[in-house]
Order: structure tokens, then C-alpha cells, then sequence
């Protein structure tokens, strides 16, 4: 039988899909980055692997996220696309009537409007990392929390400090001030929540018209805290699915269906070597820096160069 | 900026006798050189200008020209100059920024430069000047509709440096009218491949950014790639010569939005928005740096007419230490869903 | 009837428009910033904007249905006065965002825009020409008695502080509570906008904004005579970010340059007040 893989590696987490022909899951795992978006895909992919029966397939790949070059490059992937169209199609299959995503992930946010299954506009963070799950996260550790904890304490609060929660630098002075102020913790991490979901329609949600159904998505929808100032503030239902952490990955298999050839795909990986050298080009004082793609010690790509000199020389 | 160092330096090589030293292109070293001794919120064509005024300096400049104005762009070169003698350097800055860019001011200042200038050479050489910024702003113009869907890499490119470096070499009037002519027709032989009804895109915004590539992380190439038509009204030739024009026309044009003049090229754009919008374009991209007030100030009324007409529209904000990877995703997500709307 | 002015920006140079519409008996309605303005700001401005400007707009979704109309002019002083470009685009940006009925005006001279604006409301010339005349004469009067007032503190034996900042953030009341902070110790503030633009070209030629001119004159004015500057500004100025960083490159005072971003975050404001009073003290 035919199957489908669909690989979303994000800044924090990397998260992958099996799917069949008729969309659905067969098997799908969940595992952070640390930084090193070619290991942790070996792990992935290992993990799927093991999870997969022997009767199927695998006849298409698409990657998605921060990293979908160099792990499309390293899987050669039939569809490599960005987060927001995989997001997009990725919730469509399960929620075919959305009208609006809100996506808070670990580096950026986005909200995307939909109509009839046709992305309408829209919107990411202004590459700033405030309001994110890495600000969060670095806040929970400054107060000391685990961030799985962070959103049943906030729950308990009745009543959130106000956090200016514009800038991150700007946040966390206030945050450090409160702090040192004697406010309660869950009073103080509640007002956390309650900043990113107001920094959030200040920001990416400024000017774009909400309707229901509402679905979020992205890491930081797994914090209850946030989810209950989004209802609140929205003032309609928000739903959170079970596996909303992997719509990427669920719409870049999709897509990457769409696209399948014949071609069958091989998921023994674990052996191939793979490797980037960067360069200073030093043709100019641009300076760009060139990264040589290996793999299995042959170069397969440049990228880097903002004119064509290097690749000339 | 741009290309547009090549009339510049004609006009100025050609009425004074002075060394005429073209500062650098703008690199990552420029930025970093500018960022450093900017002041905090500067908006970033100010850290641009100071690294270049840096590294020209430093290839031994003693007199900086400096052009422009209409926000607060007319103010930066006084606080540039007194950064500048901070650091240690030795100059003469001639500051020809607006309200004070009267021909008797240029004159003199001229004059100071090269004392056996001649007004009637200096005018015959303006009016050179003058046609070649012209002339390049339509090859430009045609560059931009058609290089997405070029067949050959680069050929437009290469024949767009040919002619430039050929536009540097003329003299007078008549032959660079040639030349103008010879290499259109030629732009207009170059294999192209465009389909009827494809996609078109127009840019609007602060002019800086919007002229010098660099500060705009190559974001036309970038759309051109995706096979897209490009449609961009801000141009020197518009700056010098169509402005108060265009923003007579603006006003009339667009009542239902706007009554009052704003500043800098704020009601232009909100003039080119509705005029795209009218047209059936797919998308509109606005840029500009971050901290442009103007911009920052007609934000709301293009997002309004946008909305009004149901035309998707995208901001970028850019600073000195933008992404260039959330640049390219959220462009990448732009095509997509512009090509989805089509359907 | 009622006319709404809104109170920011504009407002503190406009002050003469109260007593106008004193004179010919329209009641004027404005209200002090507080918190719920500012928040209804931050709901209809984007989020680049500076806070003077959310401020303001602010100002305008509160008074939307507490009055008839809502005054907002472009003010205009002509290529060498000009204002901050937030001040060009208010009207059109209120217009569109905003559901109100507006008066605007935007002459250059003075008289032409109380003309136009008390016919527009029913008046009779000579109706309006006296209104103009009293609100004149009473505004001058007062203007005058706070500017003797202001200087004559320079004489006062206590330390002195020159405060530089745009009317609208240094007299606005929800901005104060920094003022009063620096009020708390026992020191004279002295307001930068009480001045006129006579001495600034010996610091910058080419300064072209009517209201920096009038700060940039009283730093030179006031310099030998105070102990310290503060600068007060809000997140992003366009106008401050070059002219008072081209003012505290070229004098040697002692000045604290404070920058407010959001009121929520007034935390850090006291110790950096604190500590700049001290070195002033000391000196």
C-alpha cells in the first residue's frame, strides 16, 4: 500500500506524519531539534520507520519548516513548501470548514484567513521573537517554572498582572520588576499568557477579521493559559485539536501526495552522511557566506551567494 | 543607490574638475559600519548613508554631496556630519537637501569646488543627466514586467550592465538618444516567455528601500523567480521631475481616502494602491524600513483600500539585521497564495 | 452643541480653539489621558506607531459619541516650520478609521481657519472676528504669564532641570507620573516648550521642525544655567532620534535621556531618575 511522508522541522521541535492515501495518520512522532535539524530527522525518521508496517510504501516526501531546504535536499523531497500553505492544508483536511488559524510556534507566529478551502491573507510576526514559544520558554526558566506546568498555573489565576509585552527586552525588565515587586507567580505567569494573546492581535492579528470556526495551532497551543485569554478575548470557541502540533507536517504530506510520481523512497538513512562546510566567499566585501552541501562526501549544492561569482570561480 | 550613481557621476565629472571618488556598493560591511554609530531608533536608509559615507571617506574623500529630502531624510546629514568629525574624519559635506536645494546655493557651492565652472556647460550637462536618468528608469521599467519570464538567465541583467556602461561613455544628447533607442530595441528582442494572464505584482513604499537592492534583501529578483510581473512607480525620474505631480494627482484621485498632502511619498502610495487595485492586481508588497513615520502614518489607509477592493497586500519592515530566511518564507507564502486566489 | 478636542498632539498648540468656542458659547469637550484611552488607542493604531499618536487616537474613539463633532486640523506653518509627518496624516487617518463627523482646517494663516470653521457652524463674520479677538487676548495673556513664570525659575536657588520634550508628552497627564517623579526631590523643572525658536540655529542650521526648534533653543538658552537636562520621548520619535541625539553630541551637561515605550512599564524610570538627581546633586 501507498504511503506518504510529511516532515515539518521547526526551530525547537521536529515533527513528522505517515499518512495513506485517504489522509489519514498511520503513525507520527514528535522530537526536538537541539539545533541539529540533520540528526534529529535521522531520529525521526527512524522512529517512523519502526512504526511502519511492512506492507507499505512510501511514494512521496515533502518537508516543511525553517529547515525544508537542507532536509528536502538531504530526503530528496518531491515537494518542498513553507510552513504557512502546509499549516493551511494541513488543517483543511481535518477542519474543512476553518476560517481562521492562529499559529504561535517557537520563532514566529501567523495568522492565516481562509474561505471556502482558498487561503484569503495572511499575516506573520515582524521577524521579532516577542509574544513566540522561545520567549515563553526562556521566561519560565527565569521564574523557574517548567513550561508543562506553565499552563495550569496560570489557570489558577484570578487576576493576571499586566506585562508590556511588546518587545522582548522591553518584557522582560517589566517582567523582572514585577517579579521583584512580590506579585503572586501564577498572577505573574497568567499576565504571560495574557500579553502574548493581546501582543498577538496587536500585532499579527491587527486589521484582520476573526471568524469562526477558529483553530490554534503551533507549540504554544498547548498552554491552557493562552488558550483561555484567546476565548476570552476573542470571545468565541477556539479549538485546540489533539494533534495540532502536527498540521505542518499532516499538509506537507498531503501536499507531497498531490505530487507523487511512481518513484518509491527508501527511509534507510541512518548511513548516509551528510554535511554543510561553510565558506567566506570573499569576492567582495559582501562577504557572503557559502554553504557547500555534501552528500555522501559529494557536493550537491552552493547556496549563499548573492551574485553568481563564487560558483564562477 | 542603485544604478543611479552612473548619471551622478556624469553630471558631476563632466562640470567640475575634481576627482569624482563613486562610493562602494553597498556590502554587509557598510551596514555594520552604519549600525554601529547610528543612534538607536534612526530609521535604517540613515545607518546606509553613514556606512557609506565611512568607506568613502576612507578611500579618501574630502568632499560628501549629499541629496534628498522630504521627511526627516533632509535632516540626517547634520547629525551624519557631527558623528562623522567624532570619529576623526576630515571633510567638507555639502548638503543639498530640501529647502535649501536653491540654484544660487548649488551655484556657489560649485563654485567652491571648481572655480573656473560654467553654468551654460553645467545646464547642457544636467540636461544630459537629466534624459539618461530618463531613459534608464524606462529600460528599468520594461526590466521589471518582463525578466521573470526570461528564457536565458541573466540576459536581461548582462544587457542592462552593457548599456549602462555604455550610457557612462556618451557625451552629448543625440548620441546617448541612440543609444537609448538601439539598446531598447534590443531589451525588446530578448527571448522571453510570458504568458496572457500572468501573475502581476506591484511594490510600493519608502523610496530607499525600495531603490537600493541591497536594503531590500534582492526582493524584486526574489519575485521575479516565481515568474511574476512587477510593477514599481518610485524611480529618481518620478523623484525629481513627477512628484508634485503625481501628488496633485494623488489628491484628486483618491478624495474618498485622503484630503490632506502627507509627507514624503505617504499620499503617492495611497494613490498607487488604489490605482493597482483598480488594475486587477494579484498582490500589492509594501516595504519600507522600520521607524519610516510617513509610511508608518498611510499604513492603515492602504490596508483599508486593499481590504476595500480585496486585494491581498503584505508588509515588510526592514531593518539593518532583518532575516533574510523570513523574508523569502513569507514571499514564498505570498505566491502561493496569490496562485491559489487565481484559481 | 458640542465639539470634541481631542487631548494630544495637536491639542497643546491649538489651546486658543478652546476659548474661541468659549466665546461663542459651544461647549468643548476633552478629557485627560487615562488608562482606557490608551488602551482604546492601542486597538486602532498598528503597533509601529509612537505613543503620542495611539495616545491620541485614543483620544478620538473615547470621545466619538460624547459629541457632535471632533476638531482636527492640519496644522500648518509652512516648508521652514514643519510639524512631524504624524501630524499631516492625523485627519485622513482618523477619517478612515474612525466613523466621525470631523471640522478640519489647514490654512497657513490663522484667522482664515476660525473663519471657516465658525461658518461652518452657523456663525456671522463679526461673530467669529470678535470671538477670535477675545480668545487671542486671553490666550496671549496667559501664554505670556507662564512664560515669565518659567523663566523666573531659572533664578530660584534650588538645582534646576530643563525639561526637553514635545508639549504633548511633557503636558500630558499620563505621562506626568514620570514628572512627578522628578518633582518628588526638591528640584525646579523648567519646560523646554515655554521658549521661543530664537537661538536655535547656533546649534543647527538646518533644523526645519517648527516645536524642536523651541527645545533646541532652550537647551542653548538655558544651558549655563540649569544643573542637568532631561529628555523625555516617546518610542519611535523620528523627530527626537535625530535631533536630540545631534543636542546631547554637541553640549556637556549631565542629561538623562528617557525614552517611554509603554506606560505599563514605567518600572525602570525610577531608578535611572534617582540616580540622575544624585549626580546632581553632588555637582
Amino acid at each position: 500500500m501507498n504511503c506518504y511522508l510529511g516532515i515539518d522541522i521547526g526551530s525547537i521541535s521536529t515533527k513528522g506524519v505517515i499518512i495513506d492515501d485517504n489522509n489519514k495518520i498511520i503513525t507520527s512522532s514528535y522530537i526536538w531539534t537541539e539545533g541539529n535539524p540533520v540528526n534529529s530527522v535521522k531520529k525521526l525518521i527512524n522512529i517512523l520507520k519502526n512504526n511502519l508496517d511492512k506492507k507499505y510504501v512510501v511514494k512521496g516526501i515533502g518537508t516543511t519548516g525553517s529547515a525544508r531546504k537542507l532536509i528536502g535536499l538531504l530526503l530528496d523531497a518531491n515537494v518542498v513548501k513553507n510552513e504557512i500553505m502546509a499549516h493551511a492544508i494541513g488543517t483543511l483536511s481535518i477542519y474543512p470548514d476553518v476560517k481562521t488559524i492562529l499559529e504561535i510556534g517557537g520563532q514566529d507566529s501567523k495568522i492565516i484567513l481562509l474561505n471556502n478551502g482558498i487561503i484569503t491573507d495572511y499575516a506573520m510576526n515582524t521577524l521579532c521573537a516577542a509574544g513566540t514559544g522561545s520567549f515563553l520558554s526562556s521566561q519560565a526558566k527565569r521564574l523557574n517554572i517548567n513550561i508543562e506546568d506553565f499552563g495550569p498555573l496560570a489557570l489558577k489565576s484570578n487576576n493576571p498582572v499586566k506585562i508590556a509585552a511588546r518587545c522582548t527586552v522591553f518584557a522582560e525588565s517589566d517582567l523582572i520588576h514585577k517579579a521583584q515587586v512580590g506579585y503572586k507567580k501564577e498572577d505573574i505567569v497568567a499576565g504571560l499568557c495574557k500579553s502574548i494573546v493581546l501582543n498577538y492581535l496587536n500585532n499579527v492579528g491587527k486589521g484582520k477579521k476573526i471568524k469562526s470556526p477558529v483553530i490554534f495551532q503551533g507549540g504554544v497551543s498547548k498552554n491552557l493559559g493562552v488558550l483561555k485569554y484567546f476565548k476570552e478575548i476573542l470571545n468565541t470557541d477556539v479549538i485546540v485539536d489533539s494533534n495540532s502540533h502536527l498540521m505542518g507536517a499532516l499538509g506537507i504530506a498531503i501536499l507531497s501526495k498531490k505530487n507523487s510520481s511512481n518513484k518509491i523512497y527508501d527511509l534507510n538513512i541512518q548511513d548516509v552522511s551528510f554535511d554543510t562546510k561553510a565558506v567566506d566567499c570573499g569576492g567582495c566585501s559582501n562577504n557572503c557566506e557559502i554553504l557547500r552541501i555534501y552528500k555522501n562526501n559529494k557536493l550537491i549544492d552552493i547556496w549563499g551567494n548573492r551574485c553568481d561569482k563564487y560558483i564562477k570561480n | 543607490m542603485g544604478n543611479y550613481y552612473i548619471p551622478a557621476k556624469y553630471l558631476l565629472s563632466h562640470i567640475v574638475d575634481a576627482d569624482i571618488i563613486i562610493p562602494p556598493f553597498i556590502t554587509a560591511k557598510t551596514i555594520e559600519l552604519g549600525s554601529k554609530y547610528s543612534p538607536d531608533f534612526v530609521c535604517t536608509p540613515f545607518k546606509y548613508t553613514l556606512g557609506t559615507m565611512i568607506e568613502s571617506l576612507e578611500q579618501g574623500a574630502s568632499i560628501l554631496i549629499q541629496f534628498g529630502g522630504g521627511c526627516r531624510y533632509g535632516y540626517y546629514s547634520e547629525l551624519q556630519e557631527q558623528i562623522l568629525k567624532e570619529l576623526g574624519y576630515k571633510f567638507e559635506l555639502l548638503n543639498l537637501v530640501s529647502g535649501k536645494a536653491n540654484i544660487k546655493r548649488i551655484y556657489k557651492m560649485i563654485k567652491r569646488i571648481d572655480k573656473k565652472f560654467n553654468i551654460f556647460k553645467g545646464l547642457y550637462h544636467l540636461y544630459i543627466a537629466k534624459n539618461m536618468v530618463k531613459y534608464m528608469d524606462r529600460v528599468d521599467d520594461y526590466i521589471r514586467k518582463n525578466v521573470g519570464f526570461e528564457v536565458n538567465k541573466n540576459s536581461f541583467d548582462n544587457l542592462n550592465k552593457e548599456m549602462l556602461d555604455k550610457f557612462s561613455k556618451v557625451n552629448n544628447p543625440i548620441s546617448l538618444y541612440i543609444l537609448y533607442k538601439k539598446y531598447f530595441h534590443k531589451f525588446k528582442k530578448l527571448k522571453i516567455n510570458k504568458p496572457k494572464n500572468c501573475l502581476k505584482v506591484g511594490v510600493i513604499g519608502e523610496l530607499y528601500t525600495l531603490m537600493e537592492p541591497f536594503s531590500n534583501y534582492y526582493l524584486e529578483k526574489e519575485l521575479a523567480s516565481y515568474n511574476i510581473e512587477i510593477k514599481r512607480f518610485t524611480n529618481v525620474n518620478y523623484l525629481l521631475f513627477k512628484n508634485k505631480k503625481t501628488i496633485k494627482k494623488a489628491l484628486r484621485k483618491s478624495k474618498k481616502y485622503m484630503k490632506y498632502k502627507m509627507c514624503a511619498d505617504a499620499s503617492s502610495n495611497i494613490y498607487w494602491t488604489k490605482y493597482l487595485c483598480n488594475k486587477k492586481y494579484d498582490g500589492i508588497i509594501h516595504i519600507k524600513s522600520s521607524f519610516c513615520t510617513p509610511e508608518i502614518g498611510s499604513m492603515p489607509i492602504i490596508d483599508k483600500i486593499a481590504n476595500n477592493y480585496n486585494v491581498p497586500i503584505i508588509y515588510f519592515s526592514f531593518d539593518a539585521n532583518t532575516s533574510e530566511v523570513g523574508i523569502k518564507t513569507r514571499l514564498e507564502a505570498f505566491y502561493d497564495m496569490i496562485e491559489m486566489r487565481r484559481q | 452643541m458640542k465639539i470634541g478636542l481631542p487631548k494630544g498632539l495637536y491639542y497643546y498648540y491649538c489651546k486658543k480653539w478652546v476659548y474661541f468656542f468659549n466665546e461663542l458659547g459651544i461647549e468643548v469637550v476633552s478629557f485627560d489621558t487615562n488608562k482606557e484611552i490608551l488602551e482604546l488607542g492601542n486597538n486602532v493604531a498598528t503597533s509601529e506607531m509612537c505613543l503620542s499618536l495611539k495616545i491620541f487616537l485614543g483620544h478620538v474613539v473615547y470621545l466619538k459619541d460624547k459629541c457632535d463633532y471632533i476638531l482636527i486640523p492640519k496644522l500648518n506653518y509652512g516648508i521652514k516650520d514643519q510639524m512631524c509627518s504624524n501630524f499631516d496624516c492625523l485627519y485622513d487617518l482618523c477619517n478612515n478609521l474612525i466613523d466621525i463627523k470631523i471640522l478640519t482646517f489647514d490654512s497657513k494663516k490663522e484667522i482664515k481657519n476660525f473663519i471657516k470653521i465658525g461658518k461652518e457652524l452657523g456663525f456671522k463674520r463679526n461673530e467669529i472676528k470678535r470671538a477670535y479677538l477675545k480668545a487671542s487676548i486671553k490666550y496671549n495673556k496667559e501664554l505670556k504669564k507662564l512664560k515669565i513664570e518659567n523663566i523666573n525659575k531659572l533664578n530660584s536657588s534650588n538645582k534646576k532641570i530643563l525639561l526637553v520634550g514635545h508639549s504633548y508628552n511633557i503636558r500630558d497627564k499620563y505621562l506626568n507620573e514620570i514628572i512627578d517623579i522628578i518633582k518628588k526631590y526638591n528640584v525646579e523643572i523648567i519646560y523646554s516648550d515655554l521658549f521661543d525658536d530664537d537661538y536655535y540655529f547656533y546649534l543647527s542650521k538646518d533644523l526645519y521642525w517648527k516645536y524642536s526648534k523651541k527645545n533646541v533653543s532652550s537647551v542653548i538658552f538655558c544651558k549655563e544655567k540649569v544643573d542637568g537636562i532631561v529628555f523625555l520621548t516617546t518610542f519611535p520619535c523620528g523627530l527626537d532620534s535625530l535631533v536630540n541625539e545631534l543636542v546631547m553630541r554637541k553640549i556637556d551637561k549631565p542629561y538623562l535621556n528617557l525614552i517611554i515605550d509603554d506606560l505599563d512599564s514605567l518600572a525602570g524610570m525610577e531608578t535611572r531618575i534617582e540616580s540622575f538627581v544624585d549626580i546632581i546633586e553632588q555637582a
